[in-house]
């Protein structure tokens, strides 16, 4: 393997799929589990975005591709080479850290031609790829000077250019952003989706905030306590939350959860609880037998940008509300349900939130297909 | 380099080790400390032992162990009977002591002016201080002697301490200027805002934060001045007036030396340093490098 | 606040403690101060004599003081001019021509000698131009060992080549001391010094000894490279393993464990009927300061240290061969088998020389016959070479200049710089400079005063010495001319043995060697140390910084003894895994190796700990990338973990060769120089012209200066070039 590792490394990137199959690492001493079984497979040319909690096991997830840390078992295949045993630098993966990891006693060019020096690519090979990436990441200016004097904005650019001159078949970036200021940080991120474009490489990246996620991805996992808890492309993740877990991760303001019931009406299931009793669509229901469910403890999800305004009484959906955030284009309005039912979050669009007072009740209605249901055991959703 | 990669163990992070690997790290580490405390063993194995002569074996085990050549160190008194051992021992603690805190206590003023005052005469000063690290002593100590001398402070236990003390200035001080310096000094902005002094902000902020540092600092004053013997012998003229290296310095002697004698005092002059870097390990390797790193 | 309160309690203690140290007993009315460096027994019977004085003084306070023997002849020197020394003090008769010279010693009140009470010889040592210097206590001399059974009482060998005469090592004898060997010379009738006070180990006689001395040593009759306690370990373990025969002082008596029996007598002829051989004889004596606190006390201790009833105590109890007549009348003394064996030799002893010239002989003998024994040079070509050494050490002073020139130049450069702080003064720009420099100032003024006064004027009196010759008290100004002299080699080849430039040479060597392997072992274990999750760190990284903890003077003497030739372990190890044993201090490679090995074992673990806090701060996901990007661990250490431990460890690598550079401990008390003094360096150089060749002061402070300029001069060069870089 390692004889041709020096060919291959220069390489254009080829078919890198990466397949990864019963991951799991559990770290010595601490006996803690913090991957516990993960499949995944990643398409060739996709751009695949972990997402989820501090400590849910992204970063490690994605060591363990870069060959940072071992599994303890289980297999990763990147393309058709089972990857799982080698060292990071047979693996033909880059990598963009959190903290840039720049090499401070070289300069800008000096780090870029690092990875290619260590492989013995020729200068003029070395000067080519320089020349070529400088431009498109902005560097040029910079090439011959210390990280420590570029800005934020400059290390992270000469992170990414290191990973880019590579040309690997993996590129890996662990929260690449979170270190930029909040405008930097929409730039980059715009930039970033373009690059995967024109590179058409496969990507794995990592981040905690769920907008870089949405945005980004072709393909969303969402990690939760070393399990994945739901993989596919980000609105189908968005609209169908297979558990109670990722409804609440992604959506801004999160989504409400209410204790309910299902029951019965004629033909319709509704979900009944304190200050609620909404329809369910049929679609948020399990298939097989919907009237069945009846009488079933259930968790209802709805978003609240998907409550509206309704003159319909009793209400479906009773706020009590004693806070209005107004946002100009939008208000936040927070109660509760009924007398003291569960905390409730509404958007109203535009300036429908002026137009109310300071505090009092609101009554909402919600589309069926808007109601999400999760069993209040399992937090999975009911339907599959 | 091929070899490298073959047995690799990641010395970065965990998962990724081979048993072989781990064994030659331990092995090295073994080899490493053995021939460290070789010597160590075989100053013990002496002192331990019997006889005042060395004998030739490989290992450090003394031949007939006894305590004898403790007793005989520990147990030295004068001709008026007063028991010299411990005198010397309090002549060597109170002066080392007192060395690492008047050592320290001119350095750490002086180390936090160079860290965040702009003066004149700074640059030159720093300079000078780092020069008189290497003038040799050879050449110092009759002028030592003369000037102690004008001060009226030859063989007393103070006059020894400010020449130590003062001999432990410089590396204090350089010292104790890069850990000031690695302070941030926002730190002390907000003191200052808050309503302290320039001085309060030295001493209610500042210090504290190097207060690590400065224990370092002072541990070695006191090694130096605990170890230091030439000084001590020309300087002080009374029997209960040395210190503990000056009476071993005694057990060598023009015609051969009592060697199981000198032994045994070793052993005690080291434990107390020995003990102290067992407890301090941790902040010497922080306390000695403390803003070490910049850019 | 615990702090607080913990603070305030220490400033407390440490301000009654101050008082105590400042305190002085006032001076009592009749003071007597003693000085020896007497240890064990003779100490012991000493302090017995001063007992019975007080006793019979009870009027007067005695202090003694048992100073260690290196630290004797410089402690007298700095502390009598100054009257701070002792009234009475202990040493032996050949320092007192020196003495004299230097007005440390006065001449003995005619009234106290008694000259019957003594042995004539033995106040003709202590008596310079006929006047006594001293009263003569005890003698010194070597005398021949026997052990029974191999020499039962009666049966001596009668000489030398009969003792030496059979199979295994029959004599325990430092062959390579100029001292030792001064028997075997004055046997074969030469001399080191002759009637007129010249250096005379250069003909014929000392040619046939050393000759006589290397076969018995080559055919191993001698061990080689012989020390004190290597006599004593053979002599004391007797044949087949040690030797029944030894050639040593009284101190070996000392040395021996009980229960062996021996006896001591003259040293026999080198041939039966053959010319005997003299040792050296050193009378030990009592001596009296210049100005005694109080002259009549101090001759009363004198009377009451040389009368017989406390000679009878000093040869009892102390062991000592007593020069008081009247003490010899007593059975317990003149039968005492040892005391008698060496007042016999010591009635055929010669008295040593008390002259300059026979201390300026020491070395340059004892290194030419050090040489002939290791098989180096032949006699006739280590003479020719003691005796351009002696010269050089005994060269006259250089010649007093005129002191106008340099204080002229002094003069006018204070002129100068008074006008540019006149000047500099009224320029505006520098005076609200100084203004707001003001705040600082007092946080620095207490230490620059401090540091000025013990560091900085020392230093200056120390460099300002090095334009004069001569003795302390009669110091002339000579100009350069010590410069001169070191950097012409005193008119020697450039870089023969022990110029500045050779000497140069080895220290530069001995420096890069030290810092390299400091760095080098200190990196390495650092980087074993820093491997996360390593097991037993915490019980590595205590052990492996002892040897910091441990005295370095005590570090050198333990490894001094490690490498000796027969009892050291380092040997011992070589012979158990099947190496011949090496004599490591006689030649060079070998000798600067063990000097080399001791100081990085002394240096690693500063190294190793500034290593390691410097790891720490190297960013783990730097490594990472590194690793990501293909960099094995070999190119990992080299390509980003040293490049970023470089601006860290610069300080403290620079720092640590300036301590190696004049690392004086280890050269010193390791190999001591050898062989031949060529494993000195500038340091122990200077200390050695200092200290043990005629107090050469100037001379060594020139060597202290000329090291103090290299060393800044190299440091700012290093500087400019890092700013350049």
């Amino acid at each position: 393997m390692s004889a041709c590792a020096a060919a291959c490394m220069l390489r254009a990137p080829g078919m890198a799929s990466v397949t990864i199959r019963q991951i799991r690492k559990t770290y010595p001493g601490t006996g803690l589990t913090i991957l516990k079984g993960i499949d995944l497979e990643i398409p060739d040319g996709s751009l695949t975005v972990l997402v989820g909690p501090s400590g849910c096991g992204k970063s490690t997830l994605l060591r363990t591709l870069a060959g940072l840390e071992r599994p303890d078992s289980g297999e990763i295949r990147i393309g058709d080479r089972d990857v799982t045993r080698l060292e990071p630098r047979d693996r033909d993966v880059a990598m963009v850290f959190q903290s840039y990891a720049l090499y401070p006693h070289l300069t800008v060019r000096e780090n870029l031609a690092f990875g290619l020096k260590l492989r013995g690519a020729p200068q003029s090979e070395i000067d080519a790829r320089i020349a070529e990436v400088a431009p498109q990441l902005k560097l040029e200016a910079f090439l011959d000077r210390l990280p420590r004097a570029l800005s934020g904005g400059q290390r992270q650019r000469v992170a990414m250019g290191r990973a880019i001159v590579r040309r690997p078949s993996l590129f890996l970036f662990d929260e690449p952003l979170s270190n930029l200021d909040a405008a930097l940080r929409g730039e980059v991120r715009v930039e970033i989706r373009r690059l995967h474009d024109r590179l058409g490489a496969t990507m794995v990246y990592v981040t905690h905030d769920q907008v870089e996620a949405m945005t980004l991805a072709d393909q969303l996992v969402v990690l939760n306590g070393g399990v994945i808890e739901q993989a596919g492309p980000p609105l189908e993740v968005y609209a169908r939350p297979k558990t109670r877990f990722v409804a609440s991760f992604l959506g801004m303001p999160p989504m409400n959860f209410v204790d309910a019931t299902l029951e019965r009406v004629g033909s319709a299931v509704r979900a009944r609880g304190k200050g609620l009793d909404v329809e369910v669509a049929r679609a948020r229901l399990p298939k097989a037998d919907a009237p069945s469910e009846a009488g079933r403890a259930v968790v209802v999800g709805i978003r609240p940008q998907d409550v509206k305004t309704t003159d319909r009484a009793p209400a479906p959906v009773d706020l009590r509300f004693e806070l209005v955030e107004g946002l100009g284009f939008e208000s936040h309005v927070h109660g509760k349900l009924g007398e003291d039912g569960a905390p409730f979050v509404a958007r109203l669009e535009g300036d429908e939130g002026r137009r109310i007072p300071k505090w009092g009740k609101l009554a909402l209605e919600v589309a069926p297909a808007d109601v999400h249901v999760f069993d209040r055991e399992t937090g999975r959703a009911l339907a599959e | 380099m091929a070899k490298a990669s073959k047995n690799q163990t990641m010395d970065e992070t965990g998962g990724r080790r081979s048993l072989l690997g781990e064994a030659l790290v331990h092995l090295a580490l073994v080899v490493a400390t053995a021939a460290a405390l070789y010597p160590v063993l075989w100053v013990m194995s002496l002192a331990f032992s019997s006889s005042q002569a060395p004998s030739a074996r490989v290992l450090p085990w003394p031949e007939a162990p006894s305590l004898d050549q403790f007793r005989a160190v520990v147990g030295t008194h004068d001709a008026a009977g007063r028991w010299l051992f411990g005198r010397q021992l309090f002549n060597s603690l109170s002066v080392s002591i007192a060395t690492a805190v008047v050592g320290v206590g001119i350095a750490t003023p002086a180390a936090y002016a160079l860290a965040r005052f702009r003066f004149l005469g700074k640059e030159r000063g720093v300079w000078l201080l780092m020069a008189t690290q290497m003038f040799p002593g050879v050449a110092t100590l009759v002028p030592l002697y003369l000037i102690l001398q004008g001060l009226h402070l030859l063989d007393s236990r103070a006059g020894l301490v400010l020449v130590y003390a003062t001999t432990s200035v410089p590396f204090c001080v350089m010292q104790l200027r890069s850990s000031f310096e690695a302070i941030p000094v926002d730190l002390e902005e907000a003191a200052m805002v808050d309503g302290a002094s320039r001085f309060q902000a030295f001493r209610m902020v500042a210090l504290p934060a190097a207060r690590p540092a400065i224990a370092v600092t002072a541990l070695f004053a006191f090694m130096g001045a605990w170890n230091e013997f030439i000084l001590a012998a020309t300087l002080m003229s009374r029997a209960e007036s040395f210190t503990l290296p000056v009476a071993l310095q005694r057990y060598v002697g023009e015609h051969g030396a009592a060697w199981g004698h000198f032994a045994a005092g070793a052993l005690i002059v080291s434990i107390p340093v020995m003990a102290i870097f067992y407890l301090a390990q941790r902040h010497i390797v922080s306390g000695l490098t403390s803003g070490g790193v910049k850019g | 606040m615990k702090l607080r309160s913990a603070l305030a309690a220490l400033l407390a203690v440490m301000g009654a403690l101050l008082v105590a140290l400042v305190t002085r007993r006032a001076d009592a009315a009749r003071t007597l101060v003693v000085w020896h460096a007497y240890r064990d027994a003779e100490e012991r019977a000493l302090d017995k004599v001063l007992a019975d004085f007080r006793a019979a003084h009870p009027d007067a306070v005695v202090e003694s003081l048992a100073i260690p023997f290196d630290a004797y002849a410089s402690k007298l020197e700095a502390a009598i001019p100054h009257g701070h020394g002792p009234d009475v003090f202990i040493d032996a008769h050949e320092r007192l021509g020196d003495y004299r010279a230097r007005g440390l010693v006065a001449p003995i009140d005619p009234a106290l000698v008694d000259r019957a009470a003594f042995d004539a010889s033995a106040l003709e040592a202590v008596s310079l131009d006929g006047k006594p210097y001293a009263l003569p206590l005890a003698l010194k001399c070597l005398a021949l060992y026997l052990r029974a059974p191999t020499w039962p009482e009666g049966k001596s060998p009668a000489s030398l080549d009969e003792l030496l005469n059979g199979p295994g090592v029959r004599l325990a004898y430092e062959a390579s001391g100029a001292y030792t060997h001064a028997p075997l010379l004055h046997a074969f009738g030469g001399r080191i010094l002759d009637d007129k006070g010249r250096y005379a180990f250069a003909d014929g006689p000392a040619v046939d000894s050393l000759t006589w001395v290397a076969a018995a040593v080559s055919r191993g009759a001698i061990p080689e490279e012989a020390s004190g306690a290597l006599v004593t370990q053979m002599f004391s373990s007797g044949s087949p393993s040690g030797a029944d025969a030894a050639i040593s002082g009284p101190w070996l008596a000392a040395d021996l464990p009980k229960g062996i029996a021996y006896r001591v007598v003259p040293i026999p002829p080198v041939r039966a009927g053959g010319p005997k051989p003299r040792p050296f004889l050193t009378v030990e004596g009592a001596m009296i300061a210049p100005k005694p606190r109080d002259a009549a006390l101090a001759g009363e201790m004198l009377k009451f240290l040389v009368a017989t009833p406390s000679a009878l105590v000093r040869a009892r109890e102390g062991r000592q061969v007593v020069a008081s007549r009247d003490a010899w009348t007593d059975p317990s003394v003149a039968n005492d088998p040892l005391l008698r064996g060496f007042a016999e030799a010591a009635r055929d002893a010669m008295p040593m020389p008390t002259s300059a010239a026979m201390r300026a002989a020491w070395e340059p003998t004892s290194r030419a016959i050090q040489k002939v024994l290791r098989g180096d040079v032949a006699p006739r070509a280590a003479m020719d070479e003691a005796a351009h050494r002696y010269a050089d050490v005994t060269r006259p002073l250089p010649r007093p200049a005129d002191p106008r020139f340099p204080l002229l130049l002094l003069g006018l450069v204070g002129l100068f710089a008074a006008f540019r702080a006149v000047r500099a003064a009224r320029d505006p720009v520098f005076r609200a400079e100084a203004r707001a420099s003001l705040p600082a100032y007092a946080y620095v003024t207490h230490a620059v005063i401090i540091v000025t006064l013990l560091v900085a004027v020392p230093l200056v009196i120390g460099a300002a010495t090095s334009f004069f010759a001569g003795r302390a008290g009669s110091l002339s100004y000579v100009g350069l001319a010590n410069y001169v002299e070191i950097l012409t080699a005193r008119g020697g080849p450039i870089f023969a043995s022990g110029s500045f430039y050779a000497v140069l040479a080895v220290t530069i060597l001995w420096t890069v060697c030290n810092v390299t392997l400091h760095l080098a072992l200190g990196v390495a274990l650092a980087l074993l140390l820093a491997r996360p999750a390593l097991r037993l760190r915490g019980v590595y990284r205590v052990l492996l910084i002892v040897p910091w903890a441990v005295p370095s003077y005590v570090s050198a003497l333990a490894w001094k003894g490690m490498f000796h030739r027969q009892l050291g372990a380092v040997n011992a190890i070589l012979k158990a895994i099947g190496v011949e044993p090496v004599a490591w201090f006689s030649k060079f490679a070998t000798a600067f190796a063990a000097n080399v090995a001791t100081n990085v074992w002394l240096g690693f673990p500063f190294m190793m700990v500034v290593t390691l806090g410097a790891l720490a701060a190297i960013p783990r996901e730097v490594l990472e990338a590194a690793e990501v990007d293909g960099a094995t661990r070999w190119q990992r250490f080299w390509r980003v973990t040293f490049p970023l431990l470089r601006p860290t460890l610069a300080p403290s690598v620079v720092l640590g060769a300036v301590w190696t550079f004049n690392m004086f401990n280890v050269v010193f008390l390791v190999s001591g120089g050898e062989p031949d003094g060529r494993t000195e360096i500038l340091v122990s150089e200077a200390y050695r012209w200092a200290f043990t060749r005629q107090a050469q002061y100037g001379y060594a402070s020139a060597y202290a200066v000329l090291i103090f300029l290299l060393l800044v001069v190299t440091t700012r060069l290093i500087r400019a070039q890092k700013e350049a870089a």
